[in-house]
């Protein structure tokens, strides 16, 4: 099976839903329309074309401030609105990824994969301006290159107090950057054969090296701007020697620098050494294929897909280089196999944000209607962290637990997370949230069906339309997986129908179609409609992708 | 023949023993020693266990504290150092004292419902969080790895076929309850988790609905999405076939004693709360899995007044939240049914850094709790004059390997045949003699060697001691002891005596 070599047939909607499910939050009809036909590579490469890397700032969504819908990160620090202010870059970035009028882009997907790889949350690293910095630096740079990326990331203030950096003194190391950056960020703990990856004395070694870099103004009312220095003196000047496995002398020895610039040469020199580390570009691509295409990887994939993505990505023509392995992984041919489609559990951005968008639920502006925005956003940020998903807040340095615990993405189902996602969708359903006056969030079920009823008002000589049109169209590319005919019958007999005849219902709808100004007629028929489509959001299908 | 049985069958044969002029008081049938042994291996079917993870590696050398060594200890972590009268003492053991916050626990201790069991850890420790983690989850050895948790592998041998066919007439509660939103790897079959993730009892039936009489079709579509969507399937079947039996113990079950008021944020003490009223309701629940995060004190780990600080909040919580809940099973008269046990993934070095906090370490102590527990001491303090280490940086070395304290409760807790629990554990390990009366010997050594006792220290004089087949003791002192067994030999190398107290 040829695994990396590139994906040629023209997208079908399967296809294509396929690969904007995976690249994007989930698409709606309109994008899988749009793709339909394309190829692969034109695909993608639209998909980081669309890129927008200079939004509009997140603002204050407080409506009972006057600075409501005002930009703030370009103020002092206002250590008062310190957690809204934080939070609301949230909010940003959820109306990044949800946007239904933005054309359909990959960026945010990939950053949240760079924000769950290279941790720090909210809650720990506290100061709003470190947490936008933060998050801009991976939005940034996530198509970019690997090398500029943990470079930035290894003195950035953000993870700098996330991982302790800042207290590491000459003579004085702590520890907790040094191992995360090996452990989690770079070389791995492990080699695919289970093999250590480094020694205990190398994260010993790389503390030292990271000796002296601290963050500015944190938490500094009033302050204006932040960032990193490097402080000589806090700085080991001494010579590092790292274990075998980062190669044999002088490879695996940082030479010790005495000037300002010391801490600069010594991380270009660790990160040089880290890379070079065989399991770097492995460990990476190992994890960016368990994001974007199957959490399980056995042999033939390490051997057909992990390592030569692998050797690409760490090429000299390559080196590092981010956005080609993206295309070539997306592009591949074991991305669109048969037995890839459907194969992981939706996150809960993925679902959250994922209905809003397949059911083009629109995101108000948010700065000229902050109030709808912030209550739009409520809704999604507060279910999504019960579902284990708290943006920018993981619950530890390893990220959410389903993207590297054993189980993977099952782990995001159980008693009583499934619950809490029937209680999610059903809310489309019911449709109780107000995002504004005249906007209920939800699906218009009553709407959707009169759209395939073909000449609605013309009762006489137009029949009305059957069950399995209804279901079919309900069903249009909701699902990752195809139904059976045995699931479409119980759909239609037992949820929709509940043991009636289909005419039952045709009866009811072109009672409806009569006098649609009948409250009772419409609510009989959008009752069958509400119970089918809840049903079907409550499937298990519904929740793989 | 079952255990209980065979003891029985075996304490008629014991006969007196003469040893180098030493008389040794023969072990009948109504001795303390036998009803004790008799009393601790009943294979009783209504034991839970009580698992609390302490999520980020416990700093065991500011948990308890080696008194004996206090100048050591002081030496090592100054800036971190608990002061020498904050630390809370405990009745006849004057090595070893508790951080301040824990008066929960050091009453425990004191009513001998807690054992501190000393430096607990594995060969070769990683000190990675993720691995370690994983290692004490799945009781591997540091160089291999299961799929599946030790816990989840007991309940998988004990119900086998689950969750196919469950709930049943036999066991109607979920095996394993985890209070929160996620299962622990702890809990892991070899197929799927063992047990259900509940964060509200109150509103889970609410949340899930009842039972669907519809059965849809089970049709399977092929390749990961096809055993996806099984998986999805059985966890909301799980879910509706055991929300009525939570909904119902939730209602009957009651709290008795009091937990820290809300405005503790004691999450553990919340989650220990839930698990007490779902025993009191009747639950029949294996296993209880809760945690409490924040452990990974790298920096300010103490305030100025190093009494204080973040993890005095921990410990301050952790040991409230035990109190709370131990007497609470108390007042429910359920105290006999429950036992609870500690585990972090590491504890942290010897040395503090400079940060006031302390970077990943090895060994660290665990707490066993309940009425059950025999033995308030199993180890000794480490011996802070020669911790191994390399850099300056010192590491607590192992005494106890934590598969020990999982064999006692595979065997003796809750009634595993010995060799189901060795291929559970996937070794066979020597007890630390948790729920025993009785102190063992491990193997052949000094009597003053602590590697000598299942304990891992010297039997004390009001305990009961075992010295097994094939054992041979070499005794250089006096000893004394409550009753000794000699199913091996003692050695004397000098003309010392045994005091039996009785």
């Amino acid at each position: 099976m040829p695994y990396l070599d590139q994906y040629t047939q023209p997208l079908t909607a399967k296809t294509a839903a396929h690969l904007l499910r995976r690249a994007t939050f989930g698409p709606t009809q309109t994008e899988i329309a749009n793709f339909t036909g394309l190829t692969a590579d034109v695909a993608v490469q639209q998909l980081i074309n669309n890129a927008n890397y200079s939004p509009p700032p997140p603002v204050d969504l407080d409506s009972t401030k006057p600075t409501a819908g005002q930009t703030y990160l370009d103020k002092a620090f206002n250590g008062d609105r310190n957690f809204d202010f934080g939070h609301y870059l949230r909010y940003w970035w959820l109306g990044l990824m949800t946007s239904q009028t933005a054309p359909p882009s990959l960026l945010d997907k990939l950053t949240l994969f760079w924000q769950n790889h290279f941790v720090t949350t909210r809650e720990v690293v506290d100061d709003y301006r470190f947490v936008n910095q933060y998050l801009l630096l991976l939005r940034n740079n996530a198509l970019g290159n690997f090398r500029t990326l943990v470079t930035q990331i290894s003195k950035d203030p953000a993870m700098l107090r996330y991982l302790n950096g800042n207290e590491n003194e000459v003579g004085k190391p702590n520890e907790n950057y040094a191992r995360e950056l090996q452990e989690l960020f770079t070389v791995g703990a492990f080699d695919f054969a289970g093999n250590k990856n480094y020694t205990e004395d190398d994260v010993k070694a790389a503390a030292r090296v990271l000796t002296g870099w601290k963050y500015n103004n944190y938490w500094v009312q009033g302050s204006q701007s932040i960032g990193t220095t490097f402080y000589i003196s806090k700085h080991d000047k001494t010579d590092k020697q790292f274990s075998a496995n980062y190669g044999s002398p002088p490879n695996n020895k940082i030479t010790g620098r005495t000037t300002s610039t010391a801490g600069d040469e010594e991380l270009t020199d660790l990160v040089t050494m880290l890379l070079n580390h065989p399991q770097c570009p492995r460990f990476i691509c190992r994890k960016l294929y368990r994001w974007y295409v199957n959490p399980n990887v056995d042999q033939t994939i390490e051997d057909n897909v992990i390592i030569p993505l692998a050797n690409f990505f760490a090429s000299p023509t390559n080196n590092f280089a981010i956005r080609p392995v993206i295309v070539k992984l997306l592009t591949s041919q074991i991305f669109f196999d048969t037995s890839n489609i459907g194969s992981m559990v939706k996150s809960p951005a993925d679902l959250a944000v994922g209905a809003m968008r397949f059911f083009n639920q629109p995101v108000p502006d948010m700065t000229t209607d902050y109030a709808a925005f912030k209550m739009y956003f409520d809704f999604m940020f507060w279910r999504m962290r019960d579902l284990q998903m708290a943006l920018i807040d993981q619950p530890s340095v390893f990220g959410y637990e389903p993207y590297y615990q054993t189980g993977y993405t099952r782990i995001w189902m159980n008693t009583t997370t499934i619950a809490l996602r029937s209680d999610y969708t059903d809310a489309y359903i019911w449709r109780w949230l107000q995002v504004k006056p005249g906007y209920k969030m939800g699906i218009d079920l009553v709407a959707w069906v009169t759209a395939l009823q073909p000449n609605f008002s013309d009762t006489t000589n137009t029949p009305s339309i059957s069950c399995t049109q209804v279901l079919d169209s309900f069903a249009n590319n909701l699902f990752a997986t195809d139904l059976f005919q045995s699931q479409k019958d119980f759909l239609i007999n037992t949820i929709m129908m509940n043991g009636l005849q289909c005419s039952s219902w045709q009866f009811e709808w072109n009672r409806y179609r009569k006098t649609p100004t009948n409250e009772d007629y419409k609510n009989a028929v959008l009752y069958r409609f509400q119970n089918l489509m809840k049903y079907m959001l409550r499937m298990a299908e519904y929740h793989l992708f | 023949m079952k255990r209980r049985d065979f003891l029985a069958a075996a304490s008629a044969s014991v006969l007196p023993v003469m040893l180098n002029g030493f008389g040794l008081k023969a072990m009948s049938g109504q001795s303390a020693l036998v009803q004790s042994l008799l009393g601790t291996t009943a294979l009783a079917s209504d034991r839970a266990l009580v698992i609390i993870y302490l999520n980020g590696g416990n700093d065991g050398l500011n948990t308890v504290i080696p008194l004996d060594q206090y100048s050591l200890y002081n030496g090592l972590r100054s800036n971190i150092a608990i002061p020498q009268n904050s630390v809370l003492t405990l009745d006849g053991n004057a090595a070893t004292g508790l951080h301040p916050a824990m008066t929960g626990l050091k009453n425990l201790y004191n009513n001998g419902k807690l054992s501190i069991v000393h430096s607990v850890s594995y060969p070769n420790p990683d000190q990675s969080h993720y691995r370690a983690t994983d290692i004490w989850m799945t009781a591997v050895d540091a160089n291999q790895t299961s799929d599946s948790g030790w816990a989840g592998r007991y309940l998988e041998n004990r119900f086998p076929g689950y969750p196919v066919g469950y709930p049943n007439t036999q066991m109607k509660d979920p095996l394993a309850i985890q209070i929160g939103y996620l299962t622990s790897t702890t809990l892991l079959g070899s197929q799927q988790s063992m047990g259900i993730a509940l964060s509200d009892p109150n509103s889970f039936y609410q949340l899930v609905g009842g039972p669907n009489n519809n059965t849809p079709p089970a049709d399977l579509p092929c390749c990961e999405a096809g055993e996806l969507i099984a998986y999805i399937r059985r966890q909301q079947a799980l879910s509706v076939g055991y929300a009525k039996e939570i909904k119902d113990a939730a209602g009957i079950g009651v709290n008795r004693a009091t937990y820290p008021p809300a405005a503790d944020k004691n999450y553990l003490a919340d989650q220990l709360k839930i698990v007490a009223r779902l025993i009191d309701g009747g639950l029949n629940t294996k296993i209880y899995f809760v945690s409490l995060s924040g452990f990974d004190t790298h920096s300010t780990q103490v305030d100025t007044d190093v009494t204080i600080g973040a993890h005095a909040l921990l410990l301050g919580k952790l040991s409230d939240a035990i109190a709370a809940f131990q007497q609470d099973l108390n007042l429910m008269g359920k105290e006999d049914r429950v036992v609870g046990m500690t585990f972090s993934e590491f504890g942290r070095r010897a040395n503090s850094n400079n940060s006031k906090g302390t970077d990943h370490g090895t060994a660290a102590p665990m707490f066993v709790f309940g009425s059950s527990v025999k033995h308030r001491t199993i180890g000794q303090n480490p011996d802070l004059a020669t911790l191994p280490g390399t850099n300056g940086n010192k590491e607590i070395p192992m005494q106890i390997d934590f598969r020990r304290v999982y064999t006692d409760i595979l065997n003796d807790w809750f009634g595993t045949n010995r060799t189901t629990t060795n291929s559970l554990l996937f070794h066979e390990f020597p007890t630390v003699s948790l729920f025993s009366d009785t102190v063992e010997t491990v193997t052949s050594g000094n009597w003053q060697d602590r590697s000598t006792w299942t304990v891992g220290r010297m039997p004390f004089a009001n305990e009961y001691v075992k010295v097994n087949a094939g054992h041979t003791i070499t005794v250089g002192q006096n000893i004394m002891v409550k009753n000794i067994k000699l199913n091996g030999k003692l050695k004397f190398t000098g003309p010392y005596k045994v005091r039996i107290v009785g």
